[in-house]
C-alpha cells in the first residue's frame, strides 16, 4: 500500500526542492558528463599532485635551498611507503571507521598478503608458482586475506566493542608467533624472509610488454627517455608511479563500495547497529562482508610493500605495531573518511623524515650548518649541540605521540574530517558546486 | 487478525515479566497497551520483535493469508515480516541526515543491500520513499539536518517515520508522546491518526488522554498478566484496572496521566 493512498498528493515540482529553493538538475548528455567530471576535479588535482611530486622534489633539491628541501620534502623511497601503508591504513578505516568495528588485528591480512608474495616467488607454496605474474598474486593474496577474515569474523562478531578489538588482536598475535617458528618460510623464520630471485616483480598494464616494469629497491627497472618525451625516470620513480597506479585503483574501488547501498549500510551499523537490525538488516552478514574487504585490501597492500621490499620480517608485518600505524594514520588523517588515512600517514612519514637521524635529517643538518661557536654556546645552561641531539636527533616518535594526544583531545575529527566540518561536504562536493556556480555565473 | 500470541510467557531468572499473555491485534485496529512502568509493556514488544526470546508459547504473524509462526524469528526477521518498531527513547542514526535515516530504512526492504557497485543515490525509490513518508510526518523541511540536531518532539516524529519506511503491516508505538510538550502532543495525535489509517498499531503510552482518543481498543497488562482487554469505555470502567492502574482517571485530565 501507498502510504499516501488517501492523502492529495501533491504534484511533483521538478524544478524546485522541498525548501522551495530551485533545484538544479543537467539539461544535456553533456552536462551531465560535465557534472561527473566536476565531482571529480579534486580527485584529478591530488593524482595530479602526487604525479608530479619526484618532479617537483627534484627540481627543488637543485635550488640554492635544495639542503633545506631534502630535509623538509619525504625522498620518493618514503612516498612508496606512504602509498602501500597508506593503502593498508586506508582498509583499516573501511572496517573500523565505517563500521566502528575496529579491527586490532589488522596486521595479519597486511602480512598473509606480504608473506604469500615472498614464499610464492621462492617457490614455498603450493599451487602458486614462482611464475607467477605479480598482479596476479595480489590478487591471489586479496581472495586468501579475504577467507581469513571470513573465518576470524565468524567467531569476532559474536562480541562487539572494545571485546572485538581484543579477539581480532588475539588472532593476529596467534598467526605472529605462528610465522616467527613456521620453518617453511626460511632457514631463520624469527628474521623472515627474502626474496631469492635476482628478477624484479613486475607491474603494469598487463599482457603489454613495453608498459609492464620491474619494481623494488635496488633491482626495479628504470626508464631512459620514456616514450620518447625526454622524461627519465629512476627506479625508485618508476616503483612509485606503478605503485601509485595499483594504491590509485584500490582507492576508487573502496570509494565506489562506501557510497553503494553496501556502504550505506555499514554506516548505519556504525551509527546504531540495534536499530539498523530492528529495521531489518542482519546486521552480521554485512560486517563480515565488509571484514572481507578490508582484509582483501590490506592484503593488497601487503603485497605491494612484499614487492617493493623484496623481504619480509614478522615484526613489520603482523606486528600489532603495524596496525599501530594505520590507527595512528586513521586518528590523524580523519576516522571514517577513507582518504584521509593516506594523508594521516603522509604527515606521520613526513615529520619521521625531518626529525630522523638520517642525512637528510633536521638534526645531521643543523649540526652541519649551524657554525661551531653557535653549537658550543649555552642556552639555558646546555649546550646547543646537545638540545639538538637530545630533542631532534631521531626523536620523531615522541613528537608523533604528543600530536596523536593533541589530535584526540582537540582534532578528533582528524584532518580531513575537520576540513569537511568546515566545508559542509565533501571535498569534491564542494569543489564541484562551486566550479558549477562559477560555470553558470560566467 | 494479523498478529497474536498464545500463552506468550518471559521469566527473567526468578521474575516473571510476561505471564501466558494470549493477545490478537486486528489488521486494521489501533490497540492501545497501557498499565504501570514494570508492568512488562516493553518486554512484551521485544518478545514480539524478536529482541528477546519467549520462554513459552508462541508468537504468530499472518501474511498473505497464512500464518507464520515468528516466537523464534531474530529482530531482522520480524522486521522483514513486516513488524516494526519505535522506540521509548529515540533509536535513531545520529549523524546521518534525517532523510538518511529513513532512506536506509526503506532500502532494507529492498534486493539492493548487496550491490556494492552502484551508486546509493541512484535508487531513487527509496529516496522517494523516505521523502513520502517524512512529508506524512511533517519533517519534509528537516530532510537535510542531521538527526541529532533534531528538536526533541521531530525526533519522536522522526522515530516513527524509520518505523513507517518499508510498509510495515503492523506498527508498535513505544511511548511516541514520551517528553513531548503539551502543545506537541496534538502533533503526535495527528500522526498516529493518520498512520492508524493504513497499518495495524500496538500503542503503548501512558499519557490516558491520547490512550482515549486515538485507540479502537484498550488492553491492560499488570504485572506481566493482561487484566482487561475491550473497548475504551469498558476499560475505563473497570473496577480491577482502576484499581490497578488508572486510578479514578475520568478524563481530562493531562499530563502523564494516573499511576505513571
Amino acid at each position: 500500500m501507498d502510504p499516501t493512498d488517501d492523502r492529495p498528493t501533491e504534484s511533483v515540482d521538478k524544478t524546485h526542492d522541498r525548501r522551495g529553493a530551485p533545484i538544479d538538475r543537467p539539461t544535456s548528455a553533456r552536462d551531465t558528463a560535465l557534472r561527473y567530471a566536476e565531482t571529480h576535479i579534486s580527485h584529478v588535482a591530488v593524482v595530479f599532485a602526487f604525479v608530479l611530486y619526484p618532479v617537483v622534489y627534484s627540481f627543488l633539491l637543485g635550488t640554492p635551498l635544495g639542503d633545506e628541501f631534502a630535509v623538509l620534502l619525504p625522498r620518493i623511497r618514503t612516498m612508496i611507503a606512504v602509498l602501500y601503508l597508506g593503502l593498508f591504513a586506508m582498509s583499516f578505516d573501511f572496517i573500523s571507521g565505517y563500521t566502528g568495528y575496529l579491527s586490532f588485528g589488522h596486521a595479519m591480512f597486511y602480512g598473509t598478503g606480504a608473506y604469500l608474495v615472498v614464499m610464492a616467488a621462492n617457490g614455498k607454496l603450493p599451487i602458486v608458482s614462482p611464475e607467477t605474474p605479480f598482479f596476479v598474486l595480489l590478487l591471489v593474496a586479496a581472495a586468501l586475506a579475504g577467507v581469513l577474515a571470513l573465518a576470524v569474523g565468524a567467531v569476532s562478531f559474536r562480541l562487539s566493542g572494545v571485546y572485538f578489538a581484543m579477539i581480532t588482536l588475539g588472532f593476529a598475535e596467534v598467526l605472529h608467533v605462528f610465522i616467527q617458528n613456521w620453518d617453511r618460510v626460511s632457514d631463520n623464520p624469527r628474521d623472515g624472509a627474502a626474496v631469492t630471485s635476482p628478477d624484479g616483480f613486475e607491474l603494469g598494464v598487463p599482457g603489454i610488454d613495453g608498459l609492464t616494469f620491474e619494481i623494488g629497491r635496488l633491482v626495479g627497472d628504470s626508464v631512459e627517455n620514456a616514450f620518447g618525451l625526454g622524461i627519465d625516470l629512476s627506479s625508485a620513480e618508476l616503483s612509485y608511479y606503478l605503485i601509485g597506479a595499483v594504491v590509485l585503483v584500490c582507492y576508487f574501488a573502496l570509494q565506489r563500495i562506501i557510497h553503494s547501498p553496501f556502504g550505506r549500510v555499514l554506516i548505519a551499523i556504525r551509527e546504531n547497529e540495534e536499530r539498523a537490525r530492528a529495521v531489518g538488516y542482519h546486521t552480521f552478514f554485512y560486517k563480515m562482508g565488509a571484514f572481507a574487504i578490508a582484509g582483501a585490501f590490506a592484503a593488497i597492500a601487503g603485497g605491494l610493500y612484499a614487492g617493493y621490499r623484496r623481504s619480509v620480517a614478522p615484526e613489520s608485518t603482523f606486528d600489532l605495531f603495524v596496525t599501530a600505524d594505520a590507527l595512528l594514520a586513521s586518528i590523524i588523517g580523519g576516522f571514517g573518511t577513507l582518504a584521509g588515512p593516506l594523508y594521516g600517514h603522509l604527515f606521520h612519514e613526513t615529520l619521521s623524515g625531518i626529525l630522523s637521524t638520517d642525512s637528510d635529517g633536521l638534526a645531521r643538518y643543523l649540526r652541519e650548518t649551524i657554525p661551531q661557536s653557535v653549537l658550543e654556546a649555552e642556552l639555558v645552561g646546555i649546550e646547543v649541540l646537545r638540545l639538538v641531539n637530545v630533542l631532534i636527533d631521531g626523536r620523531a616518535e615522541l613528537y608523533l605521540g604528543m600530536i596523536f594526544i593533541l589530535f584526540v583531545l582537540f582534532v578528533p575529527r582528524g584532518l580531513l574530517g575537520s576540513v569537511r566540518d568546515r566545508l559542509g561536504g565533501t571535498v569534491s562536493e564542494v569543489v564541484a558546486m562551486r566550479v558549477r556556480q562559477w560555470r553558470k555565473n560566467r | 487478525m494479523v498478529l497474536r500470541t498464545t500463552g506468550l510467557t518471559k521469566h527473567f531468572g526468578g521474575l516473571t515479566a510476561i505471564d501466558e499473555v494470549t493477545f490478537e491485534l486486528a489488521g486494521d485496529e489501533c490497540c492501545s497497551l497501557i498499565g504501570p512502568n514494570g508492568a512488562g509493556k516493553t518486554t512484551f514488544f521485544n518478545l514480539l520483535t524478536g529482541t528477546l526470546a519467549p520462554s513459552e508459547g508462541r508468537v504468530e504473524f499472518k501474511t498473505a493469508g497464512e500464518w507464520r509462526d515468528l516466537t523464534d524469528a531474530q529482530t531482522h526477521e520480524t522486521a522483514q515480516a513486516g513488524i516494526h518498531r519505535s522506540y521509548q527513547i529515540s533509536n535513531l542514526f545520529p549523524t546521518s541526515s534525517v532523510l538518511e535515516n529513513v532512506r536506509i530504512a526503506a532500502q532494507a526492504h529492498g534486493s539492493d543491500s548487496w550491490k556494492l557497485w552502484q551508486n546509493a543515490e541512484n535508487l531513487t525509490q527509496y529516496t522517494e520513499e523516505a521523502y513520502r513518508i517524512l512529508d506524512r510526518v511533517g519533517l519534509e523541511d528537516d530532510a537535510h539536518s542531521t538527526a541529532a540536531a533534531l528538536s526533541h518532539g521531530n525526533k519522536r516524529n522522526l522515530e516513527v517515520a524509520i518505523a513507517l519506511a518499508g510498509d510495515p503491516d503492523v506498527l508498535l508505538l513505544d511511548e511516541p508522546t514520551s517528553g513531548v510538550s503539551t502543545d506537541g502532543i496534538e502533533d503526535v495525535i495527528g500522526v498516529i491518526d493518520d498512520v492508524a489509517e493504513d497499518h495495524a498499531i500496538l500503542l503503548v503510552e501512558h499519557n490516558m488522554d491520547v490512550v482515549m482518543e486515538v485507540s479502537d481498543r484498550i488492553a491492560v497488562l499488570h504485572q506481566g498478566q493482561l487484566i482487561a482487554n475491550d473497548q475504551p469505555d469498558a476499560v475505563r470502567d473497570d473496577p480491577a484496572v482502576q484499581e490497578a492502574y488508572l486510578g479514578g482517571y475520568a478524563g481530562g485530565e493531562t499530563g502523564r496521566g494516573g499511576a505513571a
